[in-house]
């Protein structure tokens, strides 16, 4: 297992390397002189002359190009134009604010999604089973923003119980952040919530027709066994792929919900740096993200391994 | 059985949908208190309240963009400013109605014959605020010169470029060196960028003096969070007076629904850069107030002078007589949020001259289609728009493509790109015809001379080519001048070369619109946007 697990981890230098190259590649052909938008338009010409000079864009792609690649195998992803910052410290700084809205958000879709897929599985076709699952399917054909939006007039604007915008902070109490936290997780959560939802119903529902269950019950082992121990150990894999997938697009949900919110994460930074043609801050921030896809990837792999251990990646017996 | 579960569970998913669009309807109609723990029912006669009562509390104020560097050479967008200008002072400022320079650091200021060279007096009971390296010194002349000079040289987007040297006559007294004579001089000397600021502040920071601004103004910064918020605290030792307020907090907020919401939920107490339908939401709340100036602002279509058809004097005649601007401006501004404009400089500068709004080629549809005819287009052409992605220009091409279709068979492609990409194209001259808009400061020069000028072809001010001898030395010789009376003869007479030369079509002055919280007393709002707290005659307070 440990051979796997380096091995994987082998395997995200070049596919690193790959996506550094495309995302250099692709901040350079949107058009639009970073130099020119970030003056704005009233800079006089000289000046725009001036700090294309300073940012080195009048050097070559190719030089540009390699003068990247030597910078990051070094750890340096440069200074962010507008802000004339590191790019390393303006990432670090928002990156903890995302992974807490998604952590609490896929928190909250676990805890909500999943023991509401085991019920309405095992209380096939009751009322539960079908308030539940219509709610779900609309939870996952929700989108993000309108959901974002009606949590906000409700909650905020209309019964003036949750703040709208922004994010809390712990020197004004527990309750100032708490409440910050709560309609923008909230609005991230339901996606995957709905999905877990679904998916754990429809596994769950796949392994109590096994036999192997009914011969569980046949032995007078307690419902709730069957169900919480030995069924749900089966019905596992299907949504731990389900949680692998939907966290990877927690980050990308967490781009619009911070966009409503106002919340201060990588998202907002992001959409600022393209407009922007911050061209260090764009590639910087798609690297890490880039990076973090490919982490929560292995991580599931590895879980994978974990839970069935029968999955074998070296594809040498087992069956794959 | 299972028909009647489905269905049961039909009608509870119904009433659950019912509840959620229930949050969309319009929340004063719910009757009760519903919108505001603040509302209006905390709030005084504000003349009946002592003096000492107006003391306390922190304005929370929502910015539509977030700033990004608060060092006053650095910035480069237009939100840092309202910033800068709270944390520190510009050694003369603006009146409020924008018609002259007024003191505010200098006492008062002569130039020499030539404009080349100008003295100021200096208050005497201005201090800095305390920060890592100094503690709370007096400003003197010594800080005008480091400042200023700083701005001269490294000023990014060059907002000091005139100024050749300062020399410090004493402890109060400076004299200004330009390189040559430049009237524009006083009013660059009102930007936040040329903010007074202790050396040893900026020299002890170093890249961070952005986040550890310091100046004389009325407040000083405590904390910037990028992408958060600013948080002023009161300066107690502020030359003009004592703020009522115990601070300011600027927070970012770059989509108006949630500025309008946050604005409801008592979050901020100003919101800033209102639009579109967030107007009429501030409008119908009666627990808000809504206030709007005319603003600096022109928004305008320039042709192509260059190349094309429209750098045919009658082609471009016959576009502009082709379009019913009134009602072009009725369909861009639902809200009423702009005015019609008629010349290529707002009504607030003092440079604007309403005798020439009548040379504008008025709505004629049938002479527009004569003189496409004499210009030998009779069947039309096809004509590339470019404008960037903002709703009000999107529109405005929309509303516009359907007039030449209409009136001159003209098919107008529309080209819509976000910023970045929509300036190239408009600086490098390849539009037809683009959309924009041009706001600064009441000084004719910074629009004129930025948008007229040949020596601006291939800045985004002048894409389109504009080049006229005449006006280059009309406009360079309104530069030479101190004089504010004879420099408005001249720009008017250069206004009035440019309007008969149908280049554009200038079509609307947006206004400037806040909304605030019924708390907000002694806000004057003004043309240029500046957010001023406190001065010499302004003092922001909290009723609540």
């Amino acid at each position: 297992m440990l051979k796997t697990i380096f091995k994987r981890l082998l395997q995200l230098i070049p596919i690193l390397f790959l996506v550094s190259t495309i995302i250099f590649v692709i901040t350079r052909m949107i058009p639009g002189d970073p130099a020119a938008t970030m003056l704005g338009p009233q800079a006089p010409v000289d000046a725009v002359e001036q700090l294309r000079e300073e940012l080195g864009l009048n050097k070559s792609i190719g030089e540009q190009y390699l003068i990247y690649l030597k910078d990051i195998i070094k750890g340096d992803f440069g200074r962010s134009y507008q802000y004339g910052q590191s790019v390393t410290s303006l990432l670090f700084e928002r990156f903890p604010n995302t992974l807490l809205l998604s952590i609490v958000s896929l928190f909250l879709a676990l805890i909500i999604g999943i023991p509401i897929g085991i019920i309405s599985a095992t209380k096939h076709y009751s009322i539960f089973d079908y308030v539940s699952m219509i709610i779900a399917l609309i939870g996952v054909s929700m989108p993000i923003f309108w959901l974002g939006l009606m949590l906000v007039l409700i909650f905020s604007v209309n019964l003036q119980w949750l703040p709208s915008i922004g994010m809390g902070s712990l020197q004004n109490g527990l309750w100032d952040f708490i409440s910050h936290l709560i309609l923008p997780s909230v609005a991230l959560a339901t996606i995957p919530a709905a999905t877990f939802a679904r998916v754990t119903r429809s596994s769950m529902l796949d392994v109590v027709k096994e036999d192997y269950i009914k011969s569980l019950r046949s032995k007078g082992i307690k419902e709730k066994s069957v169900i919480w121990k030995h069924a749900l150990k089966n019905a596992l894999p299907p949504i731990v792929t389900v949680i692998g997938l939907q966290t990877s697009s927690l980050l990308s949900g967490a781009i619009l919900t911070e966009t409503i919110f106002s919340w201060p994460g990588l998202g907002r930074l992001i959409v600022d740096a393209i407009q922007n043609r911050d061209y260090m801050l764009i590639q910087g921030a798609v690297l890490l993200i880039a990076f973090i896809f490919v982490f929560i990837n292995l991580i599931v792999d590895i879980t994978y391994l974990y839970i069935n251990p029968k999955i074998n990646y070296d594809g040498k017996g087992g069956d794959k | 059985m299972k028909n009647i579960k489905r269905n049961i569970a039909l009608l509870l998913v119904l009433v659950f949908s019912l509840t959620l669009i229930a949050g969309c309807g319009d929340p004063d109609k719910k009757g009760g208190d519903t919108t505001g723990n603040g509302g209006s029912k905390g709030v005084k006669d504000p003349t009946t309240v002592a003096e000492e009562d107006k003391f306390g509390g922190v304005l929370k104020i929502a910015l539509s963009s977030t700033p990004k560097n608060l060092d006053p050479i650095l910035y480069t967008g237009v939100y840092e400013s309202n910033i800068i200008s709270n944390v520190c002072d510009t050694i003369v400022n603006y009146s409020q109605d924008l018609s002259e320079i007024v003191p505010n650091l200098a006492t008062e200021w002569t130039s020499n014959e030539a404009g080349t060279e100008y003295t100021f007096k200096l208050r005497n009971d201005v201090y800095f605020q305390k920060g890592k390296y100094q503690d709370g010194r007096q400003m003197t002349a010594e800080d005008i010169k480091y400042s200023l000079e700083r701005s001269a040289k490294e000023s990014s987007l060059n907002r000091l470029g005139m100024l050749e040297k300062i020399e410090v006559i004493n402890e109060f007294e400076v004299k200004a060196y330009l390189n040559e004579p430049n009237a524009a001089f006083l009013t660059a000397l009102t930007d936040a960028g040329n903010s007074i600021i202790p050396k040893e502040e900026v020299e002890g920071h170093g890249d961070k003096f952005g986040f550890n601004l310091a100046g004389t103004g009325p407040f000083a910064l405590e904390e910037f969070k990028i992408d958060q918020e600013a948080i002023l605290k009161r300066n107690d030792k502020y030359w003009a007076q004592k703020p009522y307020l115990d601070g300011i907090t600027f927070k970012f907020i770059t989509d108006r629904n949630q500025m309008t919401n946050a604005l409801r939920t008592r979050e901020i107490d100003i919101a800033t850069d209102l639009g579109g339908e967030s107007v009429k939401i501030v409008k119908d709340d009666k627990n808000l107030k809504l206030q709007e100036v005319p603003g600096l602002h022109v928004a305008y279509l320039y042709m192509n002078l260059m190349e094309g058809p429209t750098a045919d004097k009658k082609v471009r005649e016959a576009i502009i007589r082709a379009v019913d601007i009134d009602e072009m401006v009725k369909g861009i501004y639902q809200y009423d949020e702009a005015q019609r404009a008629y010349l290529a400089l707002p009504p607030g500068s003092w440079g604007y001259d309403e005798s020439l709004e009548d040379l504008v080629p008025s709505y004629d549809p049938e002479l527009a289609k004569k003189l496409l005819k004499e210009a030998g287009y009779e069947d039309g052409f096809s004509l590339n728009i470019y404008t960037s992605d903002a709703p009000a220009r999107v529109k405005m091409a929309t509303i516009l493509q359907g007039y030449l279709k209409e009136n001159l068979n003209i098919d107008l492609k529309i080209n819509t790109a976000e910023w970045g990409t929509f300036s190239e194209i408009a600086s490098k001259g390849k539009a037809d015809i683009y959309g924009m808009s041009w706001t600064w400061y009441p000084d004719p020069f910074f629009f004129l001379n930025k948008m007229f000028h040949s020596s601006e072809i291939g800045a985004l001010g002048n894409g389109q080519g504009f080049n006229n001898p005449e006006v280059d030395k009309l406009l360079d010789d309104a530069l030479k001048i101190t004089d504010q009376e004879e420099r408005a003869k001249l720009y008017k007479e250069a206004l009035k070369i440019i309007t008969e030369s149908y280049a554009r079509i200038d079509y609307s002055n947006e206004k400037v619109i806040y909304g605030f919280s019924p708390a907000v007393e002694g806000f004057q709002m003004r043309a240029d946007q500046k957010k001023i707290f406190v001065s010499e005659d302004i003092n922001v307070w909290l009723n609540d």
